[in-house]
């Protein structure tokens, strides 16, 4: 673990900057029944990304899960839930493996609106899911 | 229809499609780079034209875009519920219409139709004029951008490009990347 690439080091030592630069530019299309957030951690895999941003998403989804302040989870029953706005990013950091965090904002079927954090492995897609994502390059620990 | 819960396990549930199952479940492709460029949605044109000609102009014509914030004059959205007919899981609604309405939020994508023309897929959350938060696949030949330009933030998909499909699975045409043709 580098310290560009660490998010908490111990007490005191938190990275709040970190510079890099953009990288390759993937797209793909999530087939039914994949998880979204572990759909792109999979894209990531694929494409070899280590961390990414998610540039563009959208899609829908069976049903939607989205985390609440409480730790619980609101269910927005569908199908399909449309996701209407997504930002999020990817982090490698423990064991090597895409960890992505994932928020955005899905409506119903009546075009109701709700949002939070898409819980990883409870947002299976409904018929498509397509989503960009920038390859982000950390600088070196040498090259700052 | 929701339902919060405090705690507890869930099992999401999945959908059997009309067609035969791909196993192939992730369609992917890269490029070395991205080609970023702001984009100013024309005001009086309409969602589908002030995004596909200035972009077709400058020969992009697969792209990412990201709407930021900005009014329509007019802006008419669908909704996905289950499809009565059986043909697929979902069938997008008849088109709703929200008026003179603010888009907080929308995700483009630019790509290809099966006849080779240029395709919008637009979901965004908007206000409609009647005040209510809304969402939901925006009809870009029938949205009007507003007085203001709208920016746009453009990632142009350079090396692949997107095309519409049949897809045998889920029995409706939809957007894939396919190496160039």
């Amino acid at each position: 673990m580098t310290s560009q690439t660490s998010t908490t080091k111990a007490f005191g030592q938190v990275v709040t900057t970190e510079t890099g630069r953009m990288g390759r530019v993937a797209y793909a299309r999530i087939a039914p029944n994949e998880d979204l957030v572990q759909g792109i951690e999979k894209i990531c895999l694929a494409e070899g990304f280590q961390n990414a941003f998610v540039r563009g998403g959208l899609g829908s989804l069976v049903d939607a899960c989205l985390g609440t302040l409480d730790g619980g989870y609101q269910e927005i029953k569908g199908p399909a839930v449309e996701v209407v706005s997504m930002a999020g990013e990817v982090r490698s950091i423990e064991g090597d493996t895409p960890n992505a965090s994932l928020a955005g904002i899905v409506a119903d079927t009546d075009g109701n609106v709700y949002g939070g954090p898409f819980l990883a492995g409870w947002n299976p897609v409904c018929m498509t899911f397509e989503v960009t994502l920038e390859e982000w390059l950390p600088d070196s620990p040498e090259a700052t | 229809m929701t339902r919060t819960t405090q705690t507890g396990h869930h099992h999401p549930r999945l959908m059997r499609h009309a067609g035969s199952f791909n196993p192939v479940r992730i369609h992917s492709m890269h490029y070395q780079s991205g080609r970023h460029i702001r984009l100013e949605l024309e005001p009086g044109r309409t969602l589908y034209d002030a995004l596909v000609e200035p972009l077709r102009a400058i020969g992009v014509t697969s792209a990412s875009t990201t709407i930021l914030g900005g009014y329509f004059d007019h802006l008419e959205y669908c909704v996905a519920p289950p499809d009565p007919s059986g043909n697929a899981v979902i069938a997008y609604s008849r088109p709703i219409e929200a008026g003179s309405a603010f888009m907080v939020f929308g995700n483009a994508t630019l790509g290809k139709d099966m006849q080779s023309q240029p395709l919008v897929h637009c979901h965004a959350t908007l206000r409609t004029e009647a005040g209510e938060a809304k969402g939901g696949h925006i009809l870009p030949q029938a949205s009007v951008i507003g007085a203001v330009p709208l920016t746009v933030l453009v990632t142009a998909l350079e090396g692949f490009e997107l095309r519409q499909a049949f897809d045998e699975e889920t029995n409706i045409p939809l957007l894939k990347p396919y190496k160039e043709s």
